[in-house]
């Protein structure tokens, strides 16, 4: 017993935090995580794109250089100049002033699908894992099946009753990258659960639900992380493609998937439209991403990468199980 | 042996469910299917005889079960707006679709592939950090953009060098096989790029694993290179997670199929649901995603299947994971 304590406790460090302050804790966990994301190249990159993402998100939210449906009949398609410093598309609107409100739905867009993703894909790893062995089987069957319906066509069956709307690319993409959270995180999550310091909580009394948030979520946490944060790159790859079939965002509604839409019918007349909302949605996903590869190294010193700053291997902080099986 | 009845139990399971929310979705509509069909200028005296045109009068139940029962039959129903079979429909645009979604998998396979073992191969710490930006970027571009941006560079009429057509299918169809490749061509490498960029990281990352594991280690102790001890020796013990991998990557890839086939006007599947969903054509639209969601499920059925005929450890895991109770 000593022995596998040994064993499981290398490989999920700091898994039982049980004792008082454990908010605290996690604050600094997370704090040090940042921080070991901050010290590398791409994680500072990302940080910084996504921070400044919100920010122009938040001040669209109270202004843009133009009132969205400011049209001018007479300015279509201009090039970039002072006043439209984008250019502006096919009805006389500035572009900037579009991609700017978009970073607002985006980013919303972006975080929903995360949040959605979390709550169902923790619902499924929960029954991956139980103690009851019929549940835990037949949600790992189940996860297999329902993983290769495309998100596509789960959006098409949506949009059919709900037209089309942000709840669509919502449900859609959470629903599909929940799944995929599930089958990534699972066999950290299982390696948690059989684990000796879950075994003896259980002995003591511990009921199911208290075991799977206090033990075997927060050794989940690294893994899960990575994978939302690659989820919400994919979610704007989403939208895009979603918005231009008509079934994403309404047409109307400012978003980047919108602003690219519009770009699309007369492209080789004003092949320069095109560039802008491209450019800003493949930055933003390339951000996300490398947000979720500093997170891995991070949590892993272990990973392959440039060596990270000693003060960054935390002793107690979040523990990482490099491979499940 | 457990492992296959449980999942083909699920298949059948997860088929039913879908036909039900596929069902459900159409048939929550606010107002009915036949007032939807009929369009706002209908009167009260068309919408009656179309709803009993289409059975619509019936109850649910009875509904359904006809609708499931000219499925099994192969009957898909007859559209609405063309009055075509929509099982012909489906068979003509498949001719498109799959030839499409096999070129995009095969130029997946031949970059991705061959590029993630170069990555995982590297050593100098720049030139992994370039392979993998290089896979971050090539991920990140939304596949309605690299298809604009294919256009501006190699479209025939429009583009920097004239070198692919950029609009529609040939008429003669794959009796032109010439001109129906060349068609399908821009197309495939946009919706390509995020697929191999995918598969260029799982690559990497099994790969990578190899490397670090005894099998490789005991080839190069038998006299191989690392090369190719990870070749020959690493690379066929990561092809089932990879089987599985590009069996996943496939359902993810839809949405850039459907959306690069109304961006270069091809007369495919992705194209005729979104006509469809548009033009309200709600009983084609039922079968049709029935179908396509279905043709998904046996996809993934399959490439499980296969994952596990490939690697017996898995058959051998699961059977002792589901007898645990």
């Amino acid at each position: 017993m000593i022995g596998t304590s040994k064993r499981r406790g290398s490989a999920v460090r700091g898994g039982p935090a049980v004792c008082g302050g454990r908010a605290a804790r996690a604050a600094g966990a997370a704090g040090r995580t940042l921080y070991a994301v901050w010290s590398r190249g791409g994680g500072r990159a990302a940080l910084i794109v996504i921070g400044v993402w919100t920010a122009v998100a938040l001040v669209s939210l109270v202004w843009t250089p133009w009132p969205l449906l400011a049209t001018d009949g007479y300015h279509t398609w201009q090039a970039p100049s002072p006043a439209h410093p984008l250019g502006t598309d096919g009805t006389g609107a500035d572009v900037l002033s579009w991609l700017m409100a978009g970073a607002a739905t985006d980013l919303a867009i972006a975080l929903l699908v995360a949040l959605v993703a979390a709550v169902w894909g923790t619902l499924l790893i929960a029954a991956m894992v139980s103690r009851h062995g019929a549940l835990a089987g037949t949600a790992v069957v189940a996860v297999d099946a329902l993983i290769s319906i495309p998100t596509v066509l789960l959006a098409l069956i949506l949009a059919v009753p709900l037209g089309a709307s942000v709840a669509v690319v919502v449900c859609a993409c959470g629903f599909a990258y929940g799944l995929n959270l599930a089958r990534i995180a699972r066999p950290a999550a299982l390696l948690a659960a059989r684990s000796a310091y879950v075994e003896s909580a259980l002995a003591n009394g511990a009921s199911g639900m208290g075991v799977l948030i206090r033990h075997i979520l927060p050794n989940s946490l690294p893994v899960i992380a990575v994978q939302l944060s690659m989820s919400a790159g994919t979610a704007l790859l989403a939208e895009a493609g979603l918005t231009y079939l008509g079934v994403g965002v309404p047409s109307g509604v400012p978003s980047w998937g919108h602003s690219l839409t519009t770009s699309v019918r007369f492209v080789t007349v004003y092949p320069a439209a095109v560039l802008w909302p491209g450019l800003v949605v493949t930055v933003a996903v390339v951000a996300l991403n490398l947000l979720g590869d500093a997170l891995r190294d991070a949590t892993d010193p272990a990973a392959v990468g440039s060596a990270p700053p000693a003060d960054a291997v935390e002793p107690d902080g979040t523990g990482e199980v490099r491979d499940g099986r | 042996m457990r492992f296959l009845a449980q999942r083909l139990m699920l298949f059948v399971a997860a088929l039913f469910a879908l036909s039900v929310l596929v069902f459900a979705a159409l048939r929550i509509l606010p107002g009915d299917v036949a007032a939807v069909m009929a369009g706002m200028n209908a009167t009260a005296g068309q919408v009656a005889r179309l709803r009993t045109e289409l059975g619509l009068d019936r109850p649910l139940a009875a509904q359904y079960g006809d609708w499931l029962a000219a499925l099994l039959h192969g009957d898909l129903g007859v559209s609405a707006f063309t009055g075509r079979s929509v099982t012909a429909e489906v068979a003509q645009r498949a001719q498109v679709t799959f030839p499409l979604i096999g070129m995009t998998m095969a130029l997946a396979l031949t970059a991705g592939i061959p590029l993630g073992c170069a990555a995982a191969l590297a050593r100098r710490p720049a030139v992994r950090g370039a392979f993998r930006l290089v896979a971050i970027v090539a991920g990140a571009v939304p596949a309605l953009w690299s298809g604009l941006l294919l256009i501006l560079l190699f479209a025939r009429g429009s583009g920097l060098v004239g070198l692919f057509p950029s609009q529609g299918f040939p008429m003669g169809g794959w009796r032109q096989p010439g001109a129906a490749f060349a068609s399908l061509t821009l197309p495939a490498v946009a919706s390509g790029l995020i697929v191999a960029a995918s598969l260029m990281r799982h690559t990497r990352s099994a790969l990578g694993e190899q490397l670090e594991g005894g099998a490789v280690a005991m080839g190069m102790a038998c006299g191989m290179t690392r090369t190719e001890a990870a070749l020959r020796i690493g690379l066929r013990l990561a092809t089932p997670q990879l089987v599985s991998v590009a069996g996943l990557t496939l359902a993810q890839m839809v949405t850039s199929v459907m959306v690069v086939e109304n961006l270069f006007a091809l007369p495919g599947i992705g194209a005729m649901l979104v006509t469809d969903v548009g033009n309200r054509d709600l009983i084609a639209v039922q079968s049709e995603l029935f179908l396509l969601a279905a043709f998904f499920l046996l996809v993934g059925l399959l490439v499980d299947l296969a994952h596990h005929a490939l690697d017996p450890r898995l058959a051998a895991g699961a059977d002792r994971e589901g007898g645990r109770a």
